[in-house]
């Protein structure tokens, strides 16, 4: 809202600097946002909250004004004169939709002259911007930046049947609105119509069939009251937004819209001919529901302490409360009233409260609770005290914030950038990869960004964007992770969100599994990671895997496939995985038990063994550990060869050692030795394992 | 030789040794150390070796013994001074040939998210003030995330193109979530404050913080998805002075130094009066965020008895926080995940 500096003094006495009340309105809650200069005025912009469509008009600002410097507030006199024939007699008013449009007050005014307005009004409609077009449409946009109440004005001898018509669009209506655009109108929009056809669209904007002109000589000027919702739902339907539209979306004062016909007749009287000449037709024609009596509110004193910590002098509550328009019906001082019981006689406290019936601009005021913000905010909220102490809590950290901390360090020493992405996903991405759920994604009715409109079930494409992004970027390291939530759809309830983590790494399958088993390891979780093929379009055949930790699937992990590095542009190779952080949350020790060390000496020993190629390292490790025994402390992969000049065909040579520990004594080379012929002896038997002789 | 003068001799030929070794700065001096003092065919205790022989016969043994003790005392200095070098380093290095200015081998380290590193921040700092962290779905009914807010549906942030809904036909599929009630992707995170209290007694203490979604174009200070931390008190007697005094304790803890708090009047529907946050910095007042005393619709909608209970809530951006923190002039920055601008953090 542009507030003229200059027009603002019409209504109240300001003996302040300009930034001093900018100042003052903004500690009350009109945000200052700009002042420019114009001319020989003052344009003042203030943010209006949409609790307080009052402050759309000269006269709530300088009713905001006054209360805070103490002044009274001088509303202007509204007084056209009148004459016969009433308004009545010259035209008719009929509402068919009265939930659209549920008040329609229609003046007549004739005789008037067409032409351009007195230079004063010019000036300060250009100090608010708005351009001049001619002194009736002026003096409409004049009263609607002083009160806030929008109008309008038709050419009366342009409207078929001299009547006006409240109704909704019929389909297939069209109206070439002031801004000469046409639009195309629809049932549920609002129209004002004349016999025939639509001459306005209620509440936002006049048609230019019955626009007023230099050959216009009697006006029929509009006052009326829309429903808040229907105008916003029309304002963004036709993409028409005005001064108009902006009003009615946040309600007008009831009580205003027939002073507003009063003071715009008034003024075209004064302004477009004079007293001899303009004949304001007696009355109007007031159609639909007038304005209801406003319930009294009541505020106890004592609750201003209780919400705002401080106390506020009755008399200075009533006081704001009665600047601020509020109609004070009762005030019962605080008190210690006196009351005699069957056999006593005591005291009881009186808080004192006082009852006022809201002003009918206030909408917003219908609880104690408005009531108290009214004072506080025009007493200040700098009188609130901050350093007041408050009692102290216990509050704990969740063990889910520490797994996701523990992630954080573990993958970020591993080399890996936290990354974050957003948690809609175009459709290709979302296809692409989706190991948790069958079911569709949950699709947004609007796209978030670009074309994504897809709740995303897995972050893997998500990262794999970001490494497309990377690449094209040139940056020659791209390890990303990020822990956010999926969304699983689930039927007749809000879907499951579970917390996932996802890798996205330009080293291969082991390196990613490493990380895995690394992060598995630092949140102590009691078991080890296992592996299980599993097949995914977006992962190279015979390289995708399932991961298991103590039996429940923990995620899945595999590089790209050709088709899935084409799906994200990739150049260069990539492996993903995708773990349930849930899981980890539920296996994670948090508070680790000491073990003993243990006091004698390890002996380690190696095995070289020749098996067929496709026996598993899952495989041989159980036979190993099973044959080892509880002696057997750490088992450790070496390296597997392959080399054909010495490693037959279908065969494969695999290298690893382990460590043996006694915890009852230190084990000799004879019985290590003795343990490790026997780990290869059950090799042998059960796998058909081979010492090779070199 | 008499056996003093031999003895003298001795016990010079250690002191002499023992210095010379000492001052031996290199591996190259002290090797010329060893040769000058323990050459086998030359070095001056070899010299010393001769004249034991002219010593008197009766004086032998003595002086034989003193000679073994000398070669030794003489041998171990060796020792000792080698093992400084080679612990000094320095020297036996660039004798090695290494440029000890090259860079090191650094291990690559990952980098936390900027976005992550704030939350992790205020999270820290509201748990010291006793406000636990409460966590709540991002895809919500209408009933949390606007209803039990005091937003009613008339009001226009419920406008449909005000929020991201979810289509119906999706939802419509079988399978799908929600059967027919409207859902959406949550615009604010006080839906957590509501899951929470439809739980939880009086006292209330939390934050809840994550992802919110709004329609709005992408451009340098907004965003269609960010992230929100809010604080919520309930008790009996919380009042707007208790509100701005844990709003200074956050600010002075997080921003550092006498932070000053100042309220200025909003409007938001779930909390009543509304504030706008500003605190002092640098001489001026810069905006914190939005706060408020909890509305008593909304503690009514959650069962609480407004006349029994009141509390405050307050909320903050964490991109503004954080793009301010590390003055980032575009939050774009933060979601396209360039690892350039991740490593800064």
């Amino acid at each position: 809202m542009i507030v003229s500096w200059n027009w603002l003094k019409d209504y109240v006495v300001l003996d302040v600097e300009p930034q001093e009340l900018a100042r003052r309105l903004m500690m009350a809650g009109l945000n200052h946002e700009s002042t420019t200069t114009i001319d020989d005025d003052l344009a003042i912009d203030l943010e209006v909250t949409s609790n307080r469509p009052d402050c759309l008009g000269h006269l709530g600002i300088a009713r905001e004004a006054a209360v805070l410097y103490g002044q009274q507030l001088r509303l202007p006199p509204v007084a056209p004169r009148e004459s016969q024939p009433a308004a009545a007699e010259l035209t008719k008013v009929a509402i068919e939709c009265p939930e659209l449009c549920p008040r329609y007050i229609a003046r007549v005014i004739r005789g008037v002259r067409i032409g351009p307005s007195p230079d004063w009004l010019v000036d300060r409609l250009r100090t608010l911007g708005i351009s001049p077009i001619n002194n009736a449409v002026d003096i409409t946009n004049y009263v609607l930046m002083e009160c806030g109440q929008p109008l309008h004005v038709f050419d009366l001898s342009k409207l078929a049947g001299r009547r006006i018509v409240v109704r909704e669009a019929r389909q297939g209506e069209r109206i070439e609105a002031i801004d000469h655009k046409t639009y195309e109108l629809a049932p549920g929009i609002c129209v004002i119509a004349d016999e025939r056809n639509p001459v306005a669209v209620g509440g936002v904007m006049g048609g230019a069939a019955s626009e007023v002109s230099t050959a216009t000589t009697e006006i029929l000027l509009e006052a009326a009251q829309f429903d808040p919702a229907a105008v916003r739902a029309t304002a963004r339907r036709l993409s028409l937004h005005s001064d108009s539209s902006y009003r009615f979306e946040r309600g007008v004062d009831p009580d205003g819209v027939d002073w507003a016909s009063h003071r715009a007749a008034q003024l075209i009287q004064e302004l477009a001919g004079g007293h001899e000449q303009v004949q304001v037709a007696a009355g109007s024609v007031d159609v639909g529901r007038g304005p209801t009596a406003r319930e009294p509110v009541v505020l106890r004193f004592d609750q201003l302490r209780r919400i705002l910590g401080i106390e506020i002098e009755p008399a200075e509550v009533c006081r704001i409360l009665r600047a601020l328009g509020n109609t004070e019906r009762s005030v019962v001082l605080p008190a210690r009233v006196e009351y005699r019981g069957s056999s006593q006689v005591g005291q009881i406290a009186d808080a004192g409260s006082v009852e006022v019936v809201p002003p009918s601009w206030r909408a917003d005021l219908t609880r104690e609770i408005d009531l108290i913000e009214e004072v506080a905010r025009i007493h200040g909220y700098d009188a609130i005290p901050e350093d007041v102490s408050v009692p102290m809590a216990t509050s704990a950290r969740s063990v889910e914030d520490w797994v996701l901390a523990e992630v954080r360090h573990v993958l970020t020493a591993a080399g890996f950038d936290e990354a974050l992405t957003v948690s809609v996903v175009e459709e290709a991405w979302s296809a692409a990869f989706s190991p948790w759920t069958e079911s569709p994604p949950l699709v947004a009715s609007m796209p978030v960004l670009r074309r994504a409109d897809r709740l995303r079930r897995s972050l893997v494409p998500s990262l794999l964007g970001a490494r497309r992004t990377n690449e094209t970027l040139s940056n020659p390291v791209i390890e990303l992770f990020e822990t956010a939530r999926v969304y699983l759809p689930r039927a007749g309830q809000l879907p499951d969100e579970p917390l996932m983590l996802a890798l996205a790494s330009g080293g291969d399958f082991l390196h990613v599994k490493g990380v895995v088993e690394a992060l598995v390891a630092a949140l102590k979780c009691p078991d080890r990671v296992e592996a299980q093929p599993a097949e995914f379009e977006l992962l190279a055949r015979g390289h995708g895997a399932r991961l298991l930790l103590a039996g429940e699937v923990l995620g899945y992990l595999g590089p790209l496939s050709a088709e899935g590095m084409k799906t994200f542009e990739l150049r260069e190779p990539a492996t993903v995985a995708e773990l349930r952080l849930d899981l980890l949350i539920k296996f994670a020790v948090r508070v680790p038990r000491y073990e003993p060390l243990p006091v004698y000496p390890a002996v380690s020993r190696d095995l070289n063994l020749q098996l067929d190629a496709n026996v598993a390292w899952s495989g041989l490790e159980r036979v190993v550990r099973t044959a080892a025994g509880p002696l057997l402390e750490r088992l450790e992969y070496r390296d597997t060869y392959r080399d054909p000049q010495r490693v037959p065909p279908g065969k494969k040579r695999v290298l690893f050692s382990f460590a043996l520990r006694d915890p009852q004594g230190t084990l000799t080379g004879a019985q290590a030795d003795e343990l490790r012929d026997r780990v290869a002896a059950a090799c042998a038997e059960q796998l058909g394992a081979e010492m090779p002789s070199v | 030789m008499a056996l003093d003068d031999f003895l003298e001799e001795l016990d010079r030929l250690t002191a002499e040794a023992l210095l010379t070794f000492n001052a031996a700065s290199d591996a190259e001096a002290l090797e010329r150390a060893r040769v000058e003092f323990l050459g086998a065919r030359s070095g001056r205790l070899k010299d010393a070796q001769k004249i034991l022989a002219s010593v008197d016969r009766a004086d032998k043994p003595a002086a034989g013994k003193r000679f073994n003790d000398t070669k030794a005392a003489i041998e171990a200095g060796f020792q000792d001074a080698g093992q400084r070098l080679a612990a000094s380093g320095p020297s036996t290095a660039q004798a090695a040939g290494l440029d000890i200015t090259l860079p090191g081998s650094r291990p690559r380290l990952g980098h936390v998210h900027p976005i992550t590193r704030t939350i992790e921040d205020l999270k820290e700092i509201m748990g010291r003030l006793g406000f636990s962290v409460a966590a709540g779905p991002e895809v919500e009914d209408e009933w949390h995330n606007f209803e039990a807010l005091n937003i009613p549906q008339s009001h226009p942030a419920r406008d449909p193109l005000e929020n991201f809904f979810l289509a119906t036909a999706a939802r419509s599929q079988p399978g799908a979530s929600g059967g027919d009630r409207p859902l959406l992707l949550r615009s604010q995170t006080s839906t957590v404050q509501i899951r929470v209290m439809e739980h939880t007694e009086p006292p209330v203490r939390i934050i809840s913080l994550g992802r919110v979604y709004r329609p709005d174009t992408a451009d340098a200070t907004h965003y269609p998805m960010f992230h929100q931390i809010e604080g919520l008190l309930i008790d009996r007697h919380v009042t707007m002075a208790d509100l701005k005094s844990v709003l200074r304790l956050f600010a002075r803890s997080y921003f550092g130094g006498d932070v000053h708090i100042r309220f200025r009047p909003s409007f938001f529907p779930f909390t009543e009066p509304s504030v706008e946050v500003d605190m002092s910095w640098n001489d001026a007042w810069i905006e914190m965020g939005g706060a408020g005393m909890v509305d008593p619709n909304v503690l009514r909608a959650v069962g609480y008895d407004p006349d029994q209970v009141s509390g405050f809530a307050f909320g903050l951006g964490v991109e503004r926080v954080c793009a301010r923190r590390h003055q980032v002039t575009d939050i774009r920055e933060f979601y396209k995940n360039d690892v350039r601008f991740l490593e800064q953090f």
